[in-house]
């Protein structure tokens, strides 16, 4: 048992599963991970207060958001993810029009670009601000469009999906707002 | 030419440390609100850019931030204060310079382990090394084969 080769034996079959095993999967898992999909601090926390112009040529506050569930969608007209996404606010608006509000929030873009998208994508009748300065767009911590938040009736961001929604993101993510999706 | 190099070199060396020791013990003029900001700004990570400050950044998203350090430096907020609200907003990950000192102390330390593992493992093959005495047979170990070959032979 102390003879030195056997010794080094279990030093050998120690080194692989302590320091060998950890190191390797801590690298693959690194390889898989999208650098963009950090967790945003605000989940958890009150949506950062916002107001300005929609491209409806309205007043928008992020007060009114209050009662009901919401999803707040950051988009630019040159982002293709964000027509990829489209269809399915569309049809997320369409069918949640009692129980749940939609707000874009147009990221880094002109009004007339903006404006372009929906007339030739579908426009779903929900409010657009415009994030002209992008202070709105730093407050909620963007990376980049599309990004979508899911917030509660009582105002708590309680999720932020990065990159463009797919029909799986949105039941799981209503579902989790108490909504049948 | 050549004889000349090193003295050269030396004489570089030398005005190149006394400028930096010059920098160093220069007293240090206040930093401006313009100053602060910038320090804090080449601090922060460019949220859509890949490599690059919000300083050395021209996105719009990092021309927002830099003009929200200024209004929060100009509202008179500390820079610790600045940081921690970008922080609340992207997480730790805006953070170029790691808050934690877990993340300073961790390299040097695994490092050091390293070492100390290598030295460990060098010193441990010299002494498990078989000695010498029982590598070569005895003389009383040679005389017996001496006798045994012997015998065979004969």
């Amino acid at each position: 048992m102390a003879t030195p080769a056997s010794r080094g034996t279990i030093v050998r079959w120690l080194v692989v599963p302590i320091v060998v095993v950890p190191l390797a999967w801590l690298l693959f898992t690194g390889l898989g991970r999208d650098p963009r999909n950090i967790p945003s601090p605000l989940v958890g926390h009150p949506l950062p207060v916002f107001a300005a112009g929609t491209l409806e040529g309205t007043h928008f506050v992020s007060a009114e958001l209050r009662g009901r569930p919401a999803v707040v969608n950051v988009w630019a007209s040159w982002c293709p993810p964000c027509v990829d996404e489209h269809p399915l606010l569309l049809d997320l608006a369409a069918r949640h029009i009692d129980d749940l509000s939609v707000v874009g929030i147009v990221y880094q873009d002109t009004a007339d670009g903006a404006r372009g998208f929906l007339a030739r994508y579908g426009n779903g009748g929900w409010p657009n601000v415009v994030d002209a300065s992008g202070a709105i767009a730093v407050n909620l911590g963007v990376t980049g469009p599309p990004e979508t938040f899911f917030i509660d009736a009582d105002g708590i961001v309680r999720a932020r999906h990065v990159g463009p929604l797919t029909r799986a993101v949105i039941a799981a993510e209503l579902t989790a707002l108490g909504i049948v999706p | 030419m050549r004889r000349l190099a090193l003295p050269l070199a030396v004489a570089a060396l030398l005005a190149l440390g006394a400028l930096v020791l010059l920098e160093a013990i220069r007293p240090a003029a206040p930093p401006t609100a313009a100053d602060q900001a910038l320090q804090i700004a080449a601090e922060l990570r460019c949220p859509d850019c890949f490599g690059l400050s919000v300083a050395e950044s021209q996105t719009a998203a990092a021309a927002a931030i830099r003009q929200q350090i200024v209004d929060l430096i100009a509202a008179g907020r500390t820079p610790a204060q600045v940081r921690a609200y970008f922080v609340a907003r992207y997480g730790e990950w805006i953070l170029l310079l790691p808050s934690s000192p877990l993340a300073w102390w961790l390299p040097p330390a695994a490092l050091l382990v390293g070492a100390g593992l290598l030295a460990w493992w060098l010193r441990r093959g010299r002494s498990a090394a078989p000695p010498p005495d029982q590598a070569t047979p005895s003389d009383d170990l040679r005389g017996r084969i001496r006798d045994e070959v012997e015998q065979l032979d004969a």
